[in-house]
Order: structure tokens, then C-alpha cells, then sequence
């Protein structure tokens, strides 16, 4: 056996934000940014009711759907597309990190919400949580707000995706920060 | 010792330092070399391959221990300084450099002579428009594919004949394993950590690298018909490989019906209910392109006559799946096509002269394929 020293051929993880970021706070009079997609219809349902909500709560919603042609000039205009959409909102919920790529792409765009200071949770489900964490990690934002749902779930029926949105309110709005205050107004 | 070379490529340091180059075995005054120095047994290869296991370095086959020696020997064989930014590799966004593709290159087993290859490789894989963030990190088994042009193909014994998609033995292959832990190492591409690819793929180990049969292809080259002449490389995000037998066709119009049939079944990445475009590869035997050739002069009729055979009754497929497709305006006359034009339909000339045998490659998502040229760097 012969000892030396060997060149380690990999590179370290870039610099890292362990902060989740601002809260979202009360969300009366504010815009509450949903980016869905054009792969998983649960999301939509789910969205659908936590938009509900939201409005509820005094909060405008805009929702921004995802195509999954991100090259060429079509992926130009995407990218365009969520740099406006991220412009005009105060509060993005990102989703949904339900596939390998589709996680991808949902961290990679909560990453560039946060990156603008805008109160950001991603939301995934629990078979892509630990993908999600390490995504997160390597694009510089452990600390990246994330909510997880039950998986599987876009194979459930809609009466069982209903009940998970609705069972997860309280969760994602305290995944999210908004302010108790909000809290109440949605219970009354 | 310095070592004077015009640089292929210029680069924040070359500007700064243009007659600085590395220093070889020996070493030089000046380190060039800014990796970590760790301590292994660098005689003993299977001792170290057990390392690199425990480091997270390596894919499970031998490596050769990559000393500062060996990088040197490596990087003083080409032109380029080794702190050049070659790219950024995600999900990472790993500093791909000419020293840490060097290293990973040595371990690979790659002889020097290739790194121009490997770093164009590289560098059309880090385009945005190849979407490798996706190919990374998804369930899907994908990885890169490299075909290579011009005559670069013959002085690094780059397969395009029988066997060149796997199991031609040349040391070209090292080329792909060394791409292959390039994505490990710098792009952080690691199963069930980053990737959650499903079930993998035999090329993810050390990758798909091959040639156009230029010679007796009765088309341009690949490459060329993409826009760069000579010493090139393209780079294709494939699903993997399917065969396609066919003992029955005698003229070209039936060979390309039967591949472009074979082409179309539901499951295909371009007919993913989500995917407004894709692209598919389609690798032609010399044989075949020959008599396809004699009886379909144009290219772009070839690539029609394929397209067009894609074709799939619309209702062949789920109810689910067919709604999602046609507001994407997929649904053409109650047909899906693979892809939604022909020229989304790219053909490549290689493969042995026993004919019978064609290959697909079905794309990742919207991966488009990436054509960069080859900078040599003078060889010692």
C-alpha cells in the first residue's frame, strides 16, 4: 500500500441561505402568486380550495401555469412569462414537486421567487421531500420554506384530493407565515 | 518548466497570463492545481476504487487514483489552463473547470487526447436549451448521448461501426464514463439523493458515445446539417435505445414505414399528455440508407416519410391521455404524431454492414439537442 495524495474530483456546494425568508404575514390587500402546472391535476384541485381561502382571508390570487416546454423559444417565453408573474405578486406558492424533473423546476422557481424577497414556500409531496431539501440545498436555499402533501395524490379520486387540501389549510398557512391574524378572519 | 501554447480558448486567467500553462509531471513554481489534496492509496486500484465509494466519488468500477502526477501528465498533453470555467453543471451548479473535468477524466481512464471532446461535450450540456436541471433530477432513465463528427472520429477510435452504441472495445469508451462522473462529481447528479430516476439505464454508467459513419453515410453529417462543419459533437438527452428489426423491406419507403411505426407507441416522451414538443433520433444502418437513399433522394423526404409514419390513431391511446393532449393542439385529423414536425425527426448513418436493425431514441421532455464544435489543442 502506497499512500499519496489524490486530487478530490468533485466541488463544494455553493453558498447557502438558511433563512426561510419573510413571512407572508396578513395577507389582506396582498397578491398571493399560485404557480401551477400542466402535469398534475390534483394540484390544480388542491389550489383551487386554498385559493378559496386565501380571497377569504382579503388576499387577491393569481395563478401562472407552468408549460413543460422550458427551451428554445418557448422556454424564453416562460421565463419571461414568471419574471412577470413574480413582479406582480407579494406572496408565491410554488407546486408541484410531485416527479423528479417536476421538483426540479419547482424548487428551481421558488428559488428565483425568493431570490427577488418574496415570501416563498414550495409545496411537494412526501415521496420528494428529501429531493426537494437537497435541490433547495444546492441552489444556495436550504432554508426554503416547503409543505409537504400525502403521496400518492394524483392518483387519488377528487373527493380524497378535496379532503387533503382542506385538511392541510391550517398547515400550509403556517408553512407560508401568514399571521394568525389572517388565521381568524378564515375561521370566521 | 513553462510551457508556451496558444490557447485554444481564451479565458479570464489566459488574458491575465498568456504564457502560463501546466507544468506537467514535474511540477512548477506556480500551483495551478487548486483541488483538495486527499490522502488514499494511489497504487492499489481496487483499494482506491473502495475509497472513492466512501468518498461518493465513484460508480462501483475500478478507478484509476487521480494523483497530482496523473492530472499533470493530463492537463500537459492540452492547451488549456486548469482553472478555466468551462460551465456550471446542475442541480449543483457545480464550477465545471478544465482541473476538475481533468480529474475526473483520469479516473475515468481517459487518455488526454480527449479532453477537447469531453469539454464540448460538456459545454452543449450545459446549455439552458439542453435542460439538464431536468435530466438530472427526474424519474426518467435518461442520459446524455454523444455523436461525434469529423475526423477527430478516427484519431480517438470513436465507434461508428459494428457495435458502436455499446460493445465495440475502444478507448473511447472512457470518454462517456468520464462524462458520466462529471455528472456525479461536479453536476451532484446522485440516485435517490438529486436524481430520482426510477429505474436508471445502462448508459448511465458510462454513457452512449459514438460516431456518424461519415464515409458511407449518403447524407451530410449530422453535425454539418446542424450548422458546424468538421471536428464536432452533439449531445441528445435520450430515454434510451430501441431496436428496430425489420427482415421484410426491400425499397426505402418500406424500410422507413416500418421504423417510423415502430417509432409510436403511447408511452413515448413525446407523447407525454403534458409536452408540447419533443425530439427523436433515429440511427440508420449503412445498408438501409443506402437503398433509402437510391429511392428517396431528399432528406427532408426521408424525414417526412419517417414523421409521418410516427402516426398513432389518437384513439389508440387512454381517454385521460387524449384530453390532455388536444388542447396542445396535438390531435391532428383523430392522429398523434411522436413528434410535431419532421424536422423534429434527426437521423444519424452508423452501425455495422450487417444492415436489418435500426435504433430510436426517444428525447427527455423538451430536451433540445446541442451541437458544439471541437477546439483542438495541439497534442504532444
Amino acid at each position: 500500500m502506497a499512500i499519496g495524495n489524490v486530487l478530490n474530483p468533485s466541488v463544494p456546494l455553493t453558498q447557502d441561505v438558511t433563512s426561510p425568508g419573510p413571512d407572508a404575514g396578513n395577507l389582506m390587500g396582498k397578491t398571493v402568486g399560485i404557480r401551477v402546472d400542466e402535469i398534475w391535476r390534483c394540484w390544480d384541485r388542491i389550489t383551487e380550495i386554498w385559493a378559496e381561502q386565501f380571497v377569504a382571508a382579503g388576499a387577491t390570487v393569481k395563478l401562472w401555469r407552468c408549460s413543460q416546454g422550458r427551451t428554445g423559444a418557448e422556454g424564453e417565453r416562460i421565463a419571461a412569462s414568471l419574471n412577470e408573474f413574480l413582479d406582480g405578486i407579494d406572496i408565491a406558492l410554488v407546486g408541484l414537486a410531485n416527479c423528479g424533473s417536476c421538483t426540479g423546476w419547482t424548487i428551481r422557481d421558488s428559488i428565483t421567487a425568493a431570490s427577488k424577497g418574496i415570501p416563498t414556500t414550495a409545496v411537494c409531496t412526501q415521496n420528494f421531500v428529501d429531493l426537494s431539501r437537497a435541490l433547495a440545498r444546492r441552489g444556495g436555499r436550504s432554508g426554503l420554506r416547503l409543505h409537504v402533501l400525502p403521496y400518492p395524490l394524483n392518483e387519488c379520486e377528487r373527493a380524497e384530493v378535496d379532503a387533503v387540501a382542506r385538511n392541510h389549510i391550517d398547515g400550509i398557512m403556517e408553512t407560508m407565515g401568514i399571521s394568525s391574524q389572517t388565521s381568524l378572519r378564515r375561521a370566521v | 518548466m513553462t510551457i508556451s501554447i496558444e490557447p485554444g480558448r481564451s479565458s479570464q486567467t489566459a488574458k491575465q497570463a498568456p504564457n502560463l500553462r501546466d507544468c506537467g509531471p514535474a511540477g512548477c513554481d506556480v500551483d495551478w492545481l487548486s483541488s483538495e489534496r486527499v490522502a488514499s492509496d494511489v497504487d492499489d486500484v481496487m483499494a482506491f476504487t473502495r475509497f472513492s465509494l466512501e468518498q461518493g466519488w465513484g460508480d462501483g468500477l475500478p478507478l484509476i487514483p487521480p494523483t497530482e502526477a496523473r492530472v499533470r501528465q493530463f492537463l500537459s498533453k492540452n492547451n488549456r489552463f486548469a482553472d478555466e470555467l468551462i460551465c456550471t453543471l446542475p442541480p449543483q451548479d457545480g464550477e465545471c473547470t478544465v482541473e476538475k473535468i481533468a480529474i475526473n477524466a483520469v479516473m475515468a481512464g481517459a487518455e488526454p487526447e480527449t479532453l477537447p471532446v469531453i469539454i464540448a461535450a460538456l459545454e452543449g450540456m450545459a446549455r439552458d436549451d439542453f435542460e439538464l436541471f431536468g435530466q438530472n433530477t427526474t424519474t426518467a432513465p435518461v442520459y446524455p448521448v454523444t455523436i461525434v463528427n469529423g475526423a477527430i472520429r478516427d484519431k480517438l477510435s470513436i465507434p461508428y461501426q459494428h457495435g458502436c452504441l455499446g460493445g465495440a472495445a475502444t478507448p473511447a469508451a472512457a470518454i462517456g464514463r468520464a462524462i458520466r462522473l462529471i455528472m456525479r462529481n461536479i453536476a451532484g447528479q446522485v440516485p435517490g439523493v438529486t436524481s430520482q430516476t426510477t429505474f436508471g439505464s445502462p448508459g448511465r454508467v458510462a454513457g452512449v458515445v459514438f460516431g456518424e459513419w461519415e464515409e458511407r453515410s449518403p447524407w451530410q453529417p449530422f453535425a454539418e446539417r446542424r450548422g458546424v462543419k468538421g471536428d464536432a459533437v452533439s449531445v441528445y438527452g435520450s430515454m434510451g435505445t430501441m431496436n428496430v428489426l425489420d427482415t421484410v423491406s426491400q425499397k426505402g419507403p418500406e424500410f422507413l414505414e416500418m421504423t417510423g411505426k415502430s417509432l409510436a407507441y403511447p408511452g413515448a416522451n413525446g407523447l407525454t399528455p403534458c409536452m408540447p414538443f419533443a425530439e427523436i433520433l433515429v440511427a440508420i444502418n449503412p445498408v438501409w440508407a443506402d437503398i433509402i437513399h437510391r429511392d428517396v433522394p431528399h432528406f427532408e423526404d426521408v424525414q417526412e416519410i419517417l414523421w409521418r409514419n410516427t402516426a398513432m390513431d389518437a384513439n389508440h391511446l387512454t381517454a385521460k391521455h387524449r384530453e390532455q393532449l388536444e388542447p396542445l393542439g396535438r390531435v391532428i385529423n383523430s392522429k398523434v404524431y411522436v413528434v410535431t414536425e419532421p424536422k423534429d425527426v434527426m437521423i444519424v448513418c452508423c452501425g455495422g454492414t450487417g444492415g436489418l436493425h435500426a435504433t430510436g431514441f426517444h428525447s427527455f421532455g423538451s430536451c433540445l439537442t446541442q451541437t458544439v464544435p471541437v477546439i483542438p489543442g495541439p497534442i504532444a
